[in-house]
């Protein structure tokens, strides 16, 4: 059988789904940062299936572009949670609660 | 037939490690599911006819990102338990999970997404009178460099305000 571009398609809504449900239930500040990271990847897998379905280089410029941003973030990211290590002694994200009313 | 069997195999590993990094208890295993999900998808991009970006999938987010998390990971010991349950909020989140899922499955079946182009429909690009294929590092280049030069440019002013910013966020005192 021959690969067709909505295996990729479906493969990307599985691997966005239980992104989702990872960032919205888990409870260390890091698996919701990594499950964020996974929904990143599953948009990178749309562009690059789209990129070559239509013969363009365009999607693959794409996802250097979202590399970059998502290096970015985690340096930042692990940034955040260090400080935030330092002051509460937990990753868990209901401690972080000082600008909720 | 052998892409079919690389894409199954590949595509499993890769939801494999997404499953341990949302459901598995213990958080080294959650960052390993997500190492093995993440070079995964790298040898997805090398079905994709696009084999150095696979390269770049493995050293930057397999590489570089992981281990910074694995170091966090290791410095925090094995406090978190697994996801929450019973909550209103996951009853929530897998119900709109589910719909997620069903809409886009629903959305690609109808959209009728067919077997990908081979040969003369993949564009080559054109730089300084000499055409590169499709999915070589020099057209990737070219590309890059040309048409996408104002957003590479930003893409470095971010990392520069990303890294002053890590370095801010871990000082040791505030004052």
């Amino acid at each position: 059988m021959t690969i067709t571009l909505g295996h990729y398609l479906i493969l990307a809504v599985f691997l966005f789904t239980v992104g989702v449900i990872g960032a919205l239930t888990r409870k260390s500040a890091i698996i919701v940062f990594l499950s964020i990271e996974l929904m990143l990847n599953a948009a990178n897998v749309v562009f690059m299936a789209m990129g070559r379905y239509f013969g363009q280089l365009d999607g693959a410029v794409f996802v250097l572009f979202i590399l970059a941003v998502s290096a970015a973030e985690a340096a930042v990211g692990v940034a955040i949670v260090v400080a935030f290590i330092r002051r509460r002694g937990t990753t868990d994200i209901d401690a972080a609660n000082l600008m909720k009313w | 037939m052998m892409a079919a069997v690389v894409f199954f195999a590949v595509a499993f590993l890769a939801f494999l490690g997404a499953l341990a990094l949302v459901f598995h208890r213990h958080p080294m295993v959650a960052g390993l599911g997500m190492a093995l999900s993440t070079l995964s998808i790298g040898v997805l991009y090398v079905l994709l006819r696009v084999p150095f970006l696979g390269l770049f999938q493995a050293i930057i987010y397999a590489g570089a990102v992981m281990v910074i998390v694995l170091y966090i990971v290791m410095a925090l010991g094995r406090e978190e338990t697994g996801p929450r349950v019973g909550s209103v909020q996951t009853g929530l989140t897998y119900v709109a999970a589910a719909l997620l899922l069903l809409q886009f499955y629903w959305a690609i079946v109808r959209s009728g997404a067919g077997p990908f182009p081979e040969g003369s429909a993949l564009a080559p690009v054109t730089s300084g009178g000499t055409s590169y294929p499709f999915g070589t590092i020099q057209a990737f280049g070219s590309l890059l460099v040309s048409h996408y030069s104002v957003p590479f440019e930003v893409a470095s002013l971010l990392l520069v305000g990303a890294m002053v910013g890590a370095v801010i966020l871990s000082r040791r005192s505030w004052s």
